[in-house]
């Protein structure tokens, strides 16, 4: 088992002297600061004296650590390895105090050098009567690392006592191919956030900061923490009524048939570096062009409105379009693909169709015209990956049909894909992209919810889903914190970090799809392996269902216009499907995880 | 010299730019009330999103905005009208087009925003609002009308009338300054 394993469960963990003890949990198992378990976490797991991690190779293995201490005062923790052995990185588990029900959970991982000196309570945190501080350990074992067990302590030292947590890692043969079963995209908007999340940066660099070097390497650090995690990041770069941040496109000058880019100094500062995958070097992952990217078309750029039906129109989108293509090419940057997509809605009054979430289908016809540009500015044999895409949701399953050979990427909502299983396939076949969207569990739900979306994705088939919003902590995250449903990363600011860290729910997911990759990848090693069978027992250990439980019936409603269609009918036809994924129980991941390591111990055999 | 006098000495340029740039609106918006079409501003957001416009709900929240319709061909044809009105002025600025709600007198929406996403009104994802005391004015005497509320915030409202020459709708012609490129990128 990479689980822990709980060689102490038959008996209470040892009364230390004083009170003073240095303990673990899985990691689905978040500790509180009152030397408890999160009650939304409670399963038969608990705090254990000793771990043993089984990881297989290219992966992480990760657990809380936790020390208590009753009475109030200074500690260090640190911790002993051969130099090697596969060192863990420590991180501090910050106490979010939520303002929902009151409570504290742990979700911000900030990063610690060792040995760590603090004093409990947390000076920083202000929990009143703290009496446990957490501590996120993370071991990765590279691809090439020989299988093996080796053998580390965690330390804790309180004055005179001194307490110590034997930590076994055993490295499995298996290894975790490169590519991830699906993507996991984190969405964001515009970059005005990252000015008031790096106070301390933007107010020293003052109207010069969105220009500078430092702005520039925080966007590629928000890239990066999500890379390093198996994730991607998007930053949507244009308004609802197409205003385009100057670093999400290239200056332009002129009008008409004289329209023209010119200036890419801001553009190629943010992008180049995302795609040539410079921005990723040095990452254990290796430097890899991202994947996808938006681009700032909108109705209002690169052409105006103003000409929208005339000549004009057409010559401004095709010259800038073709003149983007040629600048592509010329860098070679040919492995992203390049998103042409309409983020607007109509109610937010900027222009006159929606381009996210069509609901009237007289709609289409914009995507059809711009289609029709589309192909008129770039070569056909270009090697630059332009793609089409739109978030879908009410008439997805006409747009799927009517707009074929225009629109290429689709993500869909989740609730009304789950009532068209022949989708992803048929939509794949024809070499579109499918991705579903959602958004992160708030902390307040079992730490194991968040494994259900690369579950999902994988047993439905796409590509991969997008968290719509990923940065967004709120306006206290530290001390009254909205739980964190538009966040994954956190500002590292607050700690003298410019740059984000991690999260509790970002790493549990990382490790997720992780094994659930060495998963997919053992499909045809042997007899009975199959995919259908093995995403069948995943589902059973994960929440007692069959593959067939995450899709719902198709509604009769579903033959009538969209535009008669409610909410509440909706959410009655995905209630089904969703109801199974309500409420995950803490231990849910756990049980997949011993059967991919199951089955990966066997097929090494 | 007086710190008074120094101080006024220090202020005058910013005074002087201030009400350049709103003599530059005013004219902006007093051409906008000539050359905006107030027949074709009512045709633009359909009777039925306007009905769904005050339906509450409980088990449907989104139904309003859901719902939320409009005639592509006049939205466009007013909104092309705007957008050029917009660059008379020398400086980034928004021409807006704000309508009153049939049957709710204490209401008003926003119908056509514009590219710098500018407006001293709108608080951001609303289908109508509470009626805004100057917009009234504008509405009930048809004189234009300058608001500076907010800091850095300058918008003149100016009617709209249509062919029996009533005022159906008023446009707010904004700007802010310093212009913030990266507000309202989302």
């Amino acid at each position: 088992m990479r689980n822990l394993l709980l060689s102490a469960a038959c008996f209470p963990v040892a009364a230390y002297a004083a009170g003073i003890s240095l303990e673990a949990t899985p990691e689905y198992l978040r500790p509180n600061p009152f030397g408890g378990n999160i009650a939304a976490d409670r399963g038969p797991a608990g705090f254990t004296d000793t771990v043993h991690l089984q990881v297989p190779r290219g992966g992480h293995a990760s657990f809380h650590l936790v020390v208590k201490m009753p009475q109030p005062g200074p500690y260090t923790v640190t911790l002993r390895s051969d130099p090697n052995q596969p060192q863990a990185e420590l991180f501090r588990e910050w106490f979010h105090f939520t303002e929902s029900d009151k409570q504290y959970y742990p979700d911000a991982l900030i990063p610690l050098n060792l040995p760590y000196n603090s004093v409990m309570p947390e000076p920083d945190n202000h929990v009143s009567n703290q009496t446990a501080q957490a501590f996120w350990v993370d071991y990765w074992i590279p691809p090439g690392a020989a299988p093996q067990t080796f053998h580390q302590r965690a330390i804790l030292r309180v004055g005179n006592v001194n307490r110590e947590l034997p930590i076994d890692v055993t490295v499995l043969p298996s290894v975790i191919p490169n590519d991830d079963v699906l993507l996991m995209d984190h969405n964001s908007y515009g970059t005005s956030w990252l000015a008031e999340d790096y106070p301390s940066l933007s107010k020293k660099l003052g109207s010069s900061f969105f220009q500078s070097d430092e702005f520039f390497r925080l966007i590629h650090d928000y890239h990066r923490i999500f890379y390093d995690h198996h994730g991607i990041f998007h930053q949507l770069g244009y308004g609802h009524a197409g205003k385009v941040g100057p670093e999400f496109a290239p200056a332009l000058e002129g009008a008409g048939r004289n329209r023209r880019i010119a200036n890419w100094d801001l553009y190629d500062r943010h992008y180049g570096p995302l795609f040539d995958g410079s921005a990723f070097k040095n990452t254990r992952r290796g430097a890899r062009p991202i994947p996808f990217a938006y681009l700032p078309v909108n109705p209002e750029w690169p052409a105006s409105l103003v000409n929208w039906g005339e000549p004009g129109y057409e010559a401004e989108f095709v010259h800038v379009l073709s003149e983007m293509e040629r600048h592509f090419r010329e860098k070679g940057w040919t492995q992203t693909r390049l998103e042409v997509f309409f983020n607007h809605k109509k109610r937010y009054m900027g222009f006159p169709w929606d381009g996210d979430e069509v609901r009237f289908p007289s709609d289409n016809r914009y995507f059809v015209e711009y289609g029709r540009l589309l192909k008129k500015a770039l070569p056909a044999n270009s090697p630059v990956k332009f793609v089409f895409r739109a978030d879908v949701s009410w008439d997805m399953e006409q747009q799927f049909k009517d707009l074929a050979g225009t629109l290429n990427m689709w993500v869909a909502s989740r609730d009304i894909l789950s009532w068209l299983p022949q989708a992803p396939s048929m939509l794949r076949s024809r070499g579109d992209v499918i991705f579903f969207y959602s958004g992160p569990p708030a902390v307040t739900e079992p730490a194991s919810t968040i494994t259900q979306f690369p579950l999902e994705g994988w047993i439905r088939g796409v590509d991969g889903f997008v968290h719509w919003l990923t940065v967004s902590a709120g306006n206290d995250p530290w001390f009254h914190f909205d739980g964190g449903g538009t966040a994954l990363v956190y500002p590292g600011d607050r700690f003298g970090i410019q740059g984000p860290i991690p999260s509790v729910r970002l790493k549990i997911q990382r490790n997720a799809v992780e094994e659930l990759t060495l998963l997919a990848s053992l499909a045809g090693h042997k007899q009975g392996l199959e995919t259908s069978s093995l995403q069948t027992e995943a589902c059973r250990l994960f929440n007692r269902t069959a593959p067939k439980d995450w899709w719902n019936a198709r509604p009769s409603f579903a033959d009538t216009p969209t535009s008669e269609w409610t909410g509440p009918a909706l959410d009655e036809a995905t209630k089904p499907a969703m109801s199974h994924l309500a409420h995950i129980d803490p231990e849910a991941w756990a049980r997949v995880r011993g059967y991919i390591l199951r089955l990966a111990a066997e097929g090494e055999k | 010299m007086k710190p008074s006098l120094l101080a006024f000495g220090l202020l005058a340029p910013l005074l002087a730019a201030d009400s350049e740039i709103i003599r530059r609106l005013d004219d902006v918006a007093r051409t906008a009330t000539v050359m905006v079409d107030g027949d074709v501003c009512r045709r633009i957001v359909t009777p039925r999103a306007l009905d769904y416009m005050f339906k509450k709900d409980p088990g449907d929240p989104w139904a309003a905005g859901d719902n939320y319709e409009v005639n592509d061909a006049a939205f466009i044809a007013v909104k092309k009208t705007l957008l050029r009105l917009s660059r008379l002025a020398p400086f980034a600025c928004d021409v807006n087009l704000w309508m009153p709600v049939p049957g709710h007198p204490d209401k008003i929406r926003v119908v056509i925003r514009n590219v710098n996403e500018l407006s001293q009104f709108w608080p951001w994802g609303a289908l109508y609002q509470d009626m805004i005391p100057s917009m009234k004015q504008v509405l009930d005497t048809g004189r234009r009308v300058t608001v500076r509320e907010k800091p850095g915030w300058i918008s003149v409202l100016a009617p709209v009338y249509d062919s029996m020459g009533d005022i159906v709708a008023l446009t707010e012609t904004v700007t802010h300054q310093p212009v913030d490129s990266h507000e309202n990128v989302k």
